[in-house]
C-alpha cells in the first residue's frame, strides 16, 4: 500500500499557539475571574420586572451560553446526523461524517444501557440517559473555549474613582480595585439553575419510569404495607425502611445537582487561585483546563450513568423475593 | 487586631465541615483499589468493572458533596 509520509504541520500550530499564549500572558495579566455562586447580571436593571409573578429576571451571564449551545451546537448536530443517516440509508448503509461519530458515540451508550438495564427496558431508558450525557458534555467542554469568563463588562465594584468607563479595555492591575469584571459567557454547569433543573428532570423521569414498569406497585417502595400483617414486627420494621427510602430518593435530587455544580464550580476557583498566585506566568492554568477537560468528561459519563442505572433499578421490583432464612 | 468574630467562625466551620471529604476520600480510594485489583486479575472484566467502579466512586463522592453544600451554606449566608 503506497502511503505518502505526511508532514505532519498542525502540530506546530499548537505550539506556536502556546507560546504565543505564554507571551501574551506576560504581557497582559490574566483576568482574573470574580469567584461567585450566582451567576453575574451583565444588566444591572432586570428585564421584565415581574416574570410569571415569580420575581425580577435578570439578564444573567449563562443565559448566552445556553443560547448558544442549544441553538448553535446541539440543534445543528442533530439536524446534521439525522441528514447524514437519512442520506446514508439512502445509498449504501455507510454513514460518514457527523453522522458516523454519533453513530458510534450512541451504539457504545446503547449497549452500556443494554447491558444494565436489560433487553427490554433499554428503548425506553435509553433517550434519557444519551440526551443528558450528551448535552451535559457539551456544557462541560464549551466552558474551556477561550473567551469564555475573559471577556466582558466591567462593573463598578465601590472604589473611589468608579468612573463610567467607555469603549475598549484591557483588564490589568489598576482596574481590578475598582471594577469586577461580569464576563458575557459563563459556562452553564456553573449556574445551580442549571444543574437543579437537570436533576428535577432525571428524578422525575425515574419515578416516570418506576410506576411504567411496575405500576402502582412502585410506591410500595416507599409505604411498605405488604407485611404490616403477616409478621407484625418485621412489617413495621419494613415500614420505616420505605420511609428513609423516601429521603434517600429525595437526596438524588440534592446529590445530582451539587456532583455537577461542585465541580464544575471547583474548576473555576482552582483556575482563579492559581492565576492569582502565579500573576504573570500562564502556562500553569491552561495545565489546569487540561485537568478540567478530564473532569469534564467523567462528570457527564457519571450523570449519565447514575440516571441510567437508578432507572434500571427502578424498573425492577425489590419486595418480591423470598426470604431464605 | 479587630474584626467580626461571626465573620472569622463562618469561614473556620466551612473549612470544618470539609473535613467529612476525607471520608469520602478514603471510600473512592478502596473502591478504586478493589476495581484495578480485580482488572489486573481478570483484564476481561475491564469495561463491566470500570462501569461500576465509577458509580460506586459517584455514590462515595457524594457524602463529600454534603459537606461542600454545608460549607456553602455557611459561606455565602444561606442559612
Amino acid at each position: 500500500m503506497e502511503t505518502q509520509k505526511r508532514t505532519p504541520w498542525r502540530r506546530w500550530i499548537v505550539l506556536v499557539l502556546m507560546i504565543a499564549g505564554f507571551i501574551l500572558g506576560g504581557i497582559y495579566a490574566p483576568v482574573q475571574p470574580e469567584i461567585t455562586v450566582a451567576a453575574e447580571k451583565l444588566i444591572e436593571e432586570p428585564i421584565v420586572e415581574n416574570f410569571l409573578g415569580l420575581g425580577p429576571f435578570y439578564l444573567v451571564n449563562t443565559l448566552p451560553t445556553l443560547f448558544v449551545t442549544v441553538f448553535f451546537i446541539m440543534l445543528p448536530l442533530a439536524w446534521f446526523a439525522g441528514r447524514s443517516l437519512k442520506k446514508s440509508q439512502q445509498t449504501d448503509l455507510v454513514p460518514r461524517g457527523v453522522g458516523n461519530v454519533m453513530e458510534a458515540i450512541l451504539e457504545m451508550l446503547y449497549n452500556m444501557t443494554e447491558s444494565s438495564a436489560g433487553v427490554k427496558w433499554a428503548k425506553a431508558i435509553f433517550p434519557w440517559f444519551a440526551t443528558i450525557m450528551v448535552y451535559v458534555l457539551v456544557a462541560n467542554l464549551l466552558k474551556l473555549l477561550p473567551g469564555f469568563e475573559s471577556i466582558g463588562v466591567l462593573h463598578p465594584h465601590g472604589g473611589e474613582h468608579a468612573a463610567e468607563l467607555t469603549g475598549w479595555q484591557i483588564y490589568n492591575a489598576e482596574l481590578s480595585h475598582d471594577y469586577i469584571l461580569a464576563p458575557f459567557f459563563r459556562g452553564i454547569s456553573v449556574d445551580l439553575n442549571f444543574t437543579l433543573s437537570l436533576a428535577l428532570i432525571s428524578f422525575f423521569s425515574i419515578q416516570v419510569i418506576g410506576v411504567r414498569a411496575q405500576g402502582l406497585g412502585y410506591f410500595s417502595k416507599f409505604l411498605n404495607t405488604k407485611r404490616m400483617f403477616k409478621v407484625p414486627f418485621f412489617g413495621a420494621m419494613d415500614f420505616l425502611v420505605g420511609l428513609l427510602e423516601i429521603i434517600s430518593e429525595l437526596a438524588k435530587i440534592l446529590s445530582f445537582t451539587f456532583r455537577l455544580f461542585g465541580n464544575m464550580f471547583a474548576g473555576i476557583v482552582l483556575v482563579a487561585v492559581v492565576a492569582s498566585l502565579l500573576g504573570k506566568i500562564s502556562i500553569l492554568p491552561a495545565m489546569i483546563m487540561m485537568f478540567e477537560l478530564f473532569v469534564g468528561l467523567i462528570q457527564a459519563f457519571v450523570f449519565g450513568m447514575l440516571t441510567m442505572v437508578f432507572m434500571a433499578m427502578a424498573t425492577q421490583g425489590h419486595g418480591d423475593e423470598e426470604h431464605a432464612h | 487586631m479587630e474584626g467580626n468574630i461571626l465573620e472569622a467562625m463562618r469561614y473556620v466551620g466551612a473549612g470544618l465541615a470539609m473535613i467529612g471529604a476525607a471520608g469520602a476520600g478514603v471510600g473512592i480510594g478502596l473502591s478504586v483499589q478493589g476495581a484495578l485489583g480485580g482488572m489486573a486479575r481478570n483484564p476481561d472484566t475491564y469495561g463491566n468493572l470500570l462501569t461500576n467502579m465509577i458509580l460506586g466512586v459517584a455514590f462515595s463522592e457524594s457524602i463529600a458533596i454534603y459537606c461542600l453544600v454545608i460549607a456553602f451554606l455557611m459561606l455565602f449566608k444561606v442559612v
